[in-house]
């Protein structure tokens, strides 16, 4: 649409893109990969993000909000541009239909456990699609109500302050953290989903502001995070935490109100709103960019066919262990278009301000 | 636009409504309430050593059913003999019309004798399966669990449900800690403290509470009695809520008794390490506020120093107490009130991992601090003189 | 009151409307003679013809669209009393218009005019006073305190309604027409200098593309002017009282009135808006809050409680706490049929109590209403066909979708349950998850007249937040609701 993306809404979008399916393991993870106390490690991952939302930010300042593509395409040849947007679109499709493959199957061992995952994953898949042909603008809107469905779950967390015991916590800190290099990168997958702002340049009202939105989403997720695990620290004893798969689904299952219990599977189905947003806004990434190397296809069948795509592609791993797998790689992947894209533009944005300068200078002499 | 729309709603109709398996209809299933865990008992099958350690279960579950007729008591008892509790399981359902189904299981009992061998495997089924909660009970029964199960106390509601009460009301009491299977876990798994669990028996009429288990690792070693269920509470941590009679005969003061209620209790740890032999000292720091309900004796409340003077007796005898206990837990070699939790917090990584904290526990000179605090004697005041 | 706007004359010639226009020849050439009028009137017994011979003056009109008084005292009595040499003068004051051709001295005795024919010269007077009914309390909205007189279907009678509270020369009026076959008038009012005018721009461009034969009310008009006609949810606000319409007006919303309907409409309309009620504002603040705040949990009640229902008898048993759990098991144990096919069949026996309710007489209406839910309530539950669980639960429902004050948005989310319930007998709770889900992702895609139909939730304005979800005291409400895009903001200027 016309209009332009507040930042509160930037906000909103970048928080719900990152919180994901990750969240409900990511205690154990932080506990396996960490060590004890491993939800300190929280805050170096904050850090680390706050770095590569800077990075992103000079490329804005640089370029004056134009849209990156802009960029990438005045400056490097065809040769390179294709197969660097085909890179950033296989990996976009896939990562955010795998991730809500994930959602699916890790609902199914609590609930249907026979019914055909894909089934559900089309339902998914369908609603995806109505969303992303309505438009950035729209997509923000329904963002911002999907986040006031999903905000207030994390106030149950108050419940567990009266079993919570500090000396549960133990004094260790990070002992016994096994492949903490593998670990760490799996983690950071969980923060994943800032780097889509890069797309965002020429949706959103030009200013400070936006930056400023974007590291606020961030520090949002990382306060969740670190609540949650500091929560589930508390709440479990270490090598119990290191056990359960996902800690987080069985925090839900062990609150006890008088009208209704086990509120997990209530609570779960509400959080796929977050692996939708997932879905919706690695795909619409992916949309655009193939709508710069296919500039004449129609925008509603595009979308179309590169959903059905992904969830073609998302039939072929068929168990948690295989969509785990294919995740992980993909996030490394990811990982890498989130920091290599901003270094590009940075380089690409600092040499043709070199050229134009000397450009300057030749022609005043 | 709106026409590929209502091709992808028609489509998405027709497939939603063709996925409608796995279903659990409320009336159709047969929710297990209550399971109870027993070891079999030796028959001719298990003679050789190699059968001696796959000894056999003895399964049995209730269901509460919906009366028909009336009553409040009708429920279904299935009892089966098997290797693994799911295996169990399976031969259940064969007896049954209703679908067994434990979503809605709300205590597991284990009679003595499998306790005594270990408890772990079976908490670990069900702490694995995902349709049941964590806050599952846990219990151990003196005797067999699978007997108290299956029989109808008259004058109290149907088994499960007495049970269930019973236990619930106790914890809030603090005669018994309340466990589920997520604290039993917390505790096996953490290498600070030993898992308790109530402990039960049957009587003629009755189920009665029978004390506390004390457990190292996950086997049965030995049990608090009920009377002394209260100290055990003082020492695990603080509580609101509950009441103790107090026989004074035992700090010096003959046929005189109190009883202290509404209790608040505190209780803090704190480590001190030293050298030599004797390494760690442990005190134990326990403030108790509580009202007066009874008084047989010859002081009189609402004086200030008398008052002053039984809050000292009091304090004594429940450091009486509560050292005698932490001995016997020591001698016994079971840490269940988390003292090495308190250990682990002074020692260092690598010092406590190369402990061997049991042998030390044995070891560990422990003293208690008791403060009492009464804060009311009732409504009545003795005779002024 | 002038023309401020051409009149609405169509632009091509479709044959399928009876277009008057599009005789044989074209009318506004032909100059207006009695013969000419009296032939276009052929059989419309209605139609009066009145002659005065002695002065050689002929009236046409319509008897029941004037009102007599009038007639007597601005056409009869002068007429009669005036000598032939006079009426040339007479009929030069200024009530009576020269009409200069004939499509407008029948336009003019359909508005409710006498022509009067004198030689060959044709003037009109306009003396409109048609029956109406009185002006009484609306029916369907009803409030306990507060001022109880509400639009009737005359639209001077409105317009006079609106002009004796707003007593603004900022107020504007504009008058267009719709129906090729009706010729409706249709008012456009706004507050200059409050109102933003590219939406006035906007609707007025709309209703002038509207081409059918007649529109019979003001909820029809909304119909052919909307963003998403294919949309569930309403997306022009419609009222019939009065202080309601005032209050948009000064919100700086645009208002519309249909002659000959009750139902004023207003734009930009948003989702939140069909939950307030005048109500609100007449009593306390804390008081009205509190009445907000019970009519967004009814609206959570009513789209989730039966589909809650479903989806745990179906398939998540233990989220049932043990205490209401054999009571469930007990109730649903003599039902044959599984819980969705239950639900649907108390959901839709409730929707023909509540649809035969609304066609009967009152009286009968409410006896039925009664006996009815009582009854097979009762019987059904004896039967054995239903569990009484569920009618507790599909009553509540159906009671909660009542609190809201708007019966459109009422009667678009009852239906918006129906597919929250199947789904949930098909997905258990992630059915219902996907159906918010959708429910969510379709109201993100609507606008009302290019403004976004969910302010203020998005684009977020918490401002707007004191007014919507809750009802702040007066001095904490001093600007008007953002999506107006007001160029005046401010509204209420008192310190405290």
């Amino acid at each position: 649409m016309r209009e332009k993306l507040h930042p509160f809404h930037i906000t909103l979008l970048v928080f719900m893109i990152q919180q994901g399916v990750v969240v409900f393991s990511l205690p154990r993870l932080l506990a396996l990969h960490m060590g004890y106390n491993g939800w300190i490690a929280l805050f170096a991952y904050w850090g680390i993000t706050t770095l590569n939302i800077m990075l992103i930010s000079i490329v804005y300042r640089l370029c004056d909000g134009q849209s990156i593509f802009h960029i990438i395409e005045q400056s490097l040849p065809k040769i390179v541009v294709i197969p660097l947007y085909s890179f950033m679109i296989l990996v976009w499709t896939l990562i955010g239909c795998m991730a809500a493959k994930q959602y699916v199957i890790i609902y199914q061992v609590f609930v249907f456990p026979t019914t055909h995952p894909m089934f559900m994953k089309f339902v998914v898949d369908v609603l995806a699609f109505i969303l992303v042909i309505k438009g950035i603008y729209n997509i923000s809107k329904a963002v911002t109500s999907f986040f006031w469905l999903v905000i207030w779950t994390v106030l149950l967390l108050l419940f567990f302050i009266k079993g919570f015991n500090w000396v549960d916590l133990t004094p260790f800190f990070f002992h016994e953290a096994s492949e903490p290099l593998i670990g760490s990168l799996n983690i950071y997958t969980a923060f994943l989903g800032y780097e889509l702002v890069l797309l965002l340049f020429p949706y959103s009202e030009k200013g400070k502001r936006f930056m400023k939105a974007v590291h606020i989403g961030n520090l949002f997720t990382a306060l969740t995070y670190i609540a949650i695990a500091f929560i589930c620290f508390g709440f479990y004893s270490f090598n119990q935490l290191k056990r359960m798969k996902y800690p987080v689904i069985d925090l839900l299952a062990y609150i006890e109100l008088p009208f209704v219990e086990r509120i997990e599977n209530l609570i779960f189905g509400i959080y796929i709103f977050t692996a939708l947003i997932g879905v919706v806004m690695y795909c619409w990434a992916a949309i655009e960019t193939t709508q710069r190397i296919i500039p004449k296809a129609h925008s509603n069948w595009l979308s179309a066919i590169i959903i059905a795509t992904a969830f073609a592609i998302s039939w072929i791993p068929k168990v948690l262990s295989e969509v785990e797998k294919w995740l992980q790689y993909l996030g490394y992947m990811e990982i890498g278009i989130a920091w290599g894209l901003p270094l590009i533009l940075i380089f690409i944005l600092l040499f043709k301000k070199r050229r134009d300068e000397s450009c300057i200078e030749r022609s005043e002499s | 636009m709106y026409r590929t729309q209502r091709v992808i709603m028609i489509t998405v109709i027709i497939m939603i409504l063709s996925g409608c398996g796995d279903q659990r209809i409320l009336e159709k299933l047969g929710f297990t309430q209550t399971t109870s865990y027993d070891l079999a008992p030796d028959d001719e099958q298990s003679t050789s050593t190699e059968d001696q350690s796959k000894k056999k279960l003895i399964i049995s579950v209730s269901i509460p059913r919906p009366d028909t007729d009336g009553g409040n008591k009708s429920r279904e008892v299935l009892t089966a003999i098997a290797y693994t509790s799911k295996e169990g399981k399976i031969k259940l359902s064969r007896q049954t019309e209703l679908m067994v189904v434990s979503g809605q299981l709300r205590n597991a009992l284990f009679g003595l004798s499998l306790a005594k061998q270990g408890i772990w495997e079976h908490i670990d089924t069900l702490v694995r399966d995902t349709s049941i909660s964590p806050r599952v009970k846990v219990t151990i029964v003196n005797g067999s669990a699978h007997e108290l199960l299956a029989k109808d106390y008259p004058r109290h509601p149907r088994t499960g449900q007495y049970l269930d009460r019973m236990l619930e009301k106790e914890a809030g009491s603090q005669t018994i800690p309340e466990i589920t299977l997520y604290q039993f876990t917390k505790d096996y798994l953490d290498d600070g403290i030993d898992p308790v669990a109530p402990i039960i028996k049957k009587t003629e009429e009755h189920i009665q509470l029978d004390g506390i288990a004390l457990f190292q690792n996950d086997q049965y070693v030995t049990k608090i009695g009920p009377d002394q269920a209260l100290t055990f509470a003082f020492l695990r941590g603080n509580f609101k809520q509950g009441e103790m009679s107090i026989d004074l005969s035992d700090v010096g003061r003959n046929d005189e008794h109190i009883m202290f209620s509404s209790m608040i209790s505190q209780r803090s740890v704190k480590i001190k390490t030293g050298s030599g032999s004797n390494q760690y000292r442990a005190d134990i720091n326990i403030k108790i506020t509580g009202s007066v309900q009874e008084y047989i004796g010859e002081r009189s409340l609402d004086q200030d120093k008398d008052r002053k003077k039984l809050e000292s007796l009091i304090a004594e005898y429940i450091k009486l107490k509560a050292e005698e206990m932490v001995a016997m837990m020591q001698k016994n070699q079971v840490d269940s009130i988390g003292l090495g939790k308190y250990v682990r917090k002074e020692l260092g990584y690598e010092r406590w991992k190369s402990t061997d904290w049991y042998d030390v526990y044995q070891n560990i000179e422990v003293k208690c601090h008791v403060k009492i605090h009464i804060k009311d004697y009732g409504k009545f005041v003795n005779k002024s003189e | 009151m002038k023309d401020s706007q051409p009149l609405n004359s169509s632009t091509k010639n479709n044959p399928t409307y009876v277009d008057e226009n599009s005789q044989s020849y074209d009318e506004s050439d032909i100059v207006p003679s009695l013969e000419h009028t009296l032939d276009n009137f052929k059989d419309c017994i209605d139609l009066t013809h009145r002659t005065f011979p002695h002065i050689n003056v002929n009236l046409v009109y319509f008897d029941h669209l004037i009102g007599s008084d009038e007639l007597a005292r601005d056409v009869i009595i002068p007429l009669s009393q005036v000598r032939e040499y006079e009426v040339q003068s007479l009929l030069k004051r200024s009530q009576y218009q020269l009409a200069t051709d004939s499509k407008t001295v029948i336009k003019g005795i359909l508005n409710g005019d006498v022509a009067i024919f004198y030689k060959d010269l044709t003037y009109l007077i306009s003396i409109y006073k048609p029956e109406s009914r009185s002006i009484q309390q609306s029916e369907t909205e009803t409030v306990i305190t507060g001022p109880h007189d509400s639009f009737i279907e005359v639209a001077m009678s409105n317009l006079s309604l609106i002009r004796r509270r707003l007593k603004s020369s900022h107020l504007k009026v504009l008058k267009l027409q719709v129906g090729e076959v009706a010729k409706s008038d249709v008012y456009i009012l706004y507050i200059d200098g409050i109102a933003n005018m590219d939406y006035v721009q906007q609707l007025v461009k709309r209703i002038e593309l509207i081409e059918v034969d007649a529109i019979h009310d003001g909820n029809m008009l909304i119909q052919y002017i909307d963003d998403f006609p294919n949309s569930i949810f309403p997306l022009f606000s419609t009222t019939e009282r009065t202080d309601s319409a005032i209050s948009k007006l000064v919100a700086g919303r645009i208002l519309g009135i249909l002659d000959g309907s009750p139902s004023v409409f207003s734009a930009p309309a948003s989702f939140f808006e069909f939950f307030a009620s005048p109500d609100d504002y007449y009593q306390r603040w804390a008081i009205g809050t509190a009445t907000r705040v019970l009519r967004f949990i009814a609206l959570f009640i009513t789209l989730s409680f039966t589909a809650l229902y479903v989806s745990v008898t179906t398939f998540h048993y233990e989220m049932i706490p043990e205490a209401l759990l054999l009571t469930i098991t007990e109730s649903r144990s003599r039902v044959p049929f599984p819980p969705i096919y239950e639900a649907l069949l108390m959901e839709v026996t409730i929707e023909l109590l509540r649809e035969a309710g609304a066609r009967l007489p009152t009286k009968i209406g409410q006896t039925i209403g009664i006996v009815g839910g009582i009854v097979i309530g009762q019987a059904a539950v004896q039967a054995g066909l239903t569990s009484n669980i569920l009618i507790i639960a599909v009553a509540s429902s159906a009671i909660a979708s009542f609190v809201i004050p708007s019966y459109v948005m009422s009667a678009s989310i009852r239906l918006i349950r129906f597919s929250l319930i199947i789904l949930a007998g098909t997905l258990g709770d992630l059915g219902i998850a996907m159906g918010t889900a959708y429910i969510i992702i379709h109201l993100s895609g609507l606008t009302s007249l290019n403004s976004s139909y969910i302010t203020p939730v998005a684009p977020n304005n918490f401002d707007d937040w004191r007014d919507v979800f809750i009802r702040a005291p007066f001095w904490a409400l001093r600007n008007r609701p953002s999506q107006s895009k007001t160029p005046n903001v401010i509204k209420n200027k008192m310190k405290k």
